[in-house]
């Protein structure tokens, strides 16, 4: 897969710390005012046709010669805007190719590339703000994903606040926002975003009417709150809302339904309950690789000491 | 509810249409231009004509701008399917200058005919879009021969799907697109018998179908699951069969594709 015009860094895969800087993305991806350019484009056409009028009104060799060049900058600032609007558009268009590529790299789980070309992307002006806050959002899955909880925090703060958002998004950025809250332990100001969006999918459930509950429309709720209460030691809560909520979590997270798993194993394991927790575990691990689940939820890592993972065909490892 | 035939036709009527106004207006121009030069008196209505032909240019392409972004596709991916027809018949009734934005109308139309699994509808609406040439742009093309081979793959057109198949293998597709390509061709293959080709590169056909949505990525392993079944691999059969087990309801996809109760009546 090509980088899209946007050259590698070859460090960046040695030191993502490093090398996806918060701050200098969220500053240095800002667009620019579109109006700046064209206005000096604008002041340099009104000079023209000024000094133009006035020369001209007074006849002359003068007004001949003014003439000649007011029509020569004329040409050059058609050229000029043409310039521009070809420019813009081609980059406009490197910017959606750019974006294409690290949705799917994101997707083939092929983290430093996708860093590297959002790094390019994110390290000068933006065209688009629609953009800039897509690939924003890419941006802080990419930071939870190494990792970096605060700092992907602190990107979906900004986009909440300055993103213009359709609510489907805030939704979606909420509950990894809550998510991040979670791993970072920031256990109050999780459970308050766990009511808020509680709260939001109640409302939008009694607007469509169809008494749905908040977690039948949201799955990712469901998996929030179990993960919430395996933290706080709510075994019993946890394992009651996970079985409750199962058919809507696997048909709409699919394969992340392993997350559930894994996180219900852990619940009946910490109540003691071994043979729900090995039943539980082994249905996790048929979905996603142990240490893959491990890493996602690390309270869930002693569980692969006591447990027997499930065993596929050795080219599938 | 908009009638397939009448979507076609006024879609083919608009473009001509379209197309008319776009090259009398460019005519126009040019002509306001030449001829300026030509009678001194004509002057201010030259700089006139250009004047309104570039009023009506911006005019009519922000409107067409506007309806380009219908908003038709997030509501059919919501299941949002009266107001999504309602977005597209809007779309579909109201003029466009550009050529894109009608195709884009008719697009959503066989995405939305597609999702309601009227496959029929579907597969008009796809081949009138691949006849009105040129839709490469936006990759258009290639997500309409896709829509199309999945809906003749429901309507058991086995010749029509292999033909739609073998054209998208000479272009360039999207993650996304290569997605559905492979879900629609291991379903071409187990209905040809062709067990051998599914099974091949069978750990990264899993993975990929993974990246599916829930009820697609089931129905591809399990029929990779039969494959292996059908080729003697029981650790694979047994493997797939129980992540498809905990992925989907079994009997809901076996009603689906009959077939695939060979895989758990063995």
């Amino acid at each position: 897969m090509g980088n899209f015009g946007y050259p590698l860094p070859s460090l960046m895969s040695e030191n993502p710390q490093q090398f996806l800087d918060v701050d200098a993305l969220l500053e240095r991806s800002r667009p620019r005012a579109p109006g700046a350019r064209l206005g000096r484009m604008a002041g340099v056409f009104l000079l023209v046709v000024l000094l133009s009028a006035f020369v001209s009104s007074r006849g002359g060799e003068a007004a001949s010669v003014v003439d000649l060049i007011s029509n020569l900058v004329m040409v050059g600032l058609v050229g000029g805007l043409i310039l521009f609007s070809w420019r813009t558009t081609r980059r406009t268009r490197m910017e959606s190719m750019a974006l294409q590529a690290i949705d799917e790299l994101l997707c083939l789980r092929r983290w430093p590339e996708a860093a590297g070309v959002l790094n390019t992307m994110l390290s000068r002006p933006v065209v688009l703000a629609q953009s800039r806050t897509q690939g924003l959002i890419f941006l802080s899955g990419l930071l939870a994903r190494y990792h970096r909880f605060d700092d992907a925090i602190r990107v979906q703060d900004e986009l909440i606040e300055n993103g213009r958002l359709d609510p489907a998004s805030e939704y979606s950025l909420k509950m990894s926002r809550t998510m991040a809250m979670l791993r970072q332990d920031h256990l109050v100001d999780a459970d308050r975003s766990i009511n808020e969006l509680r709260n939001y999918a109640a409302r939008a459930g009694r607007a469509l009417g169809q008494g749905q509950t908040p977690y039948e429309l949201s799955a990712g709720l469901a998996v929030l709150e179990v993960y919430r209460d395996v933290k706080t030691g709510h075994s019993a809560e946890a394992i009651e809302l996970f079985n409750t909520t199962l058919p809507t979590i696997r048909e709409q997270l699919g394969h992340r339904i392993a997350d559930g798993y894994v996180l219900a194993a852990r619940a009946y394991d910490l109540l003691g309950q071994t043979d729900s927790a090995q039943d539980y575990y082994t249905k996790a691990t048929f979905l996603a690789p142990a240490a893959e689940l491990h890493r996602r939820y690390p309270e869930t890592e002693p569980l692969a000491g006591k447990y027997r993972a499930a065993e596929g065909p050795k080219e599938a490892a | 509810m908009i009638s397939t035939q009448f979507a076609i036709s006024k879609t083919e009527r608009d473009l001509t249409l379209g197309t008319l106004l776009r090259w009398t207006l460019i005519v126009a121009a040019v002509l306001a231009v030449i001829v300026q030069p030509l009678f001194e008196e004509w002057q201010m209505v030259a700089v006139g004509v250009l004047v309104a032909i570039g009023v009506i240019w911006m005019v009519l392409g922000v409107g067409s701008l506007r309806r380009a972004s219908s908003g038709a596709t997030s509501l059919i991916a919501a299941g949002e399917f009266d107001l999504a027809e309602g977005r597209i018949a809007d779309a579909l009734g109201s003029f466009s200058l550009f050529r894109m934005t009608k195709l884009m109308c008719l697009h959503d139309l066989a995405v939305l005919r597609h999702a309601q699994n009227r496959w029929q509808e579907s597969a008009i609406l796809c081949r009138a879009l691949l006849n009105l040439r040129p839709i490469s742009q936006a990759g258009i093309d290639r997500s309409s021969r896709l829509i199309l081979a999945e809906s003749l793959l429901e309507l058991n057109d086995l010749p029509g799907v292999h033909e739609n198949l073998a054209a998208l293998y000479n272009q360039r597709l999207s993650l996304r697109q290569a997605l559905g390509l492979m879900g629609v061709q291991v379903d071409y293959l187990s209905r040809v018998g062709e067990w051998n080709q599914i099974f091949a590169g069978v750990a990264t056909k899993t993975e990929l179908a993974e990246l599916l949505p829930s009820s697609q990525s089931a129905r591809v392993q399990a029929l990779m699951g039969l494959a292996a079944q059908k080729i003697n691999r029981m650790d694979w059969r047994d493997w797939l069969r129980r992540r498809v087990e905990l992925l989907a309801d079994v009997h809901k996809l076996c009603a689906d594709r009959p077939i695939l109760w060979e895989l758990w009546r063995s």
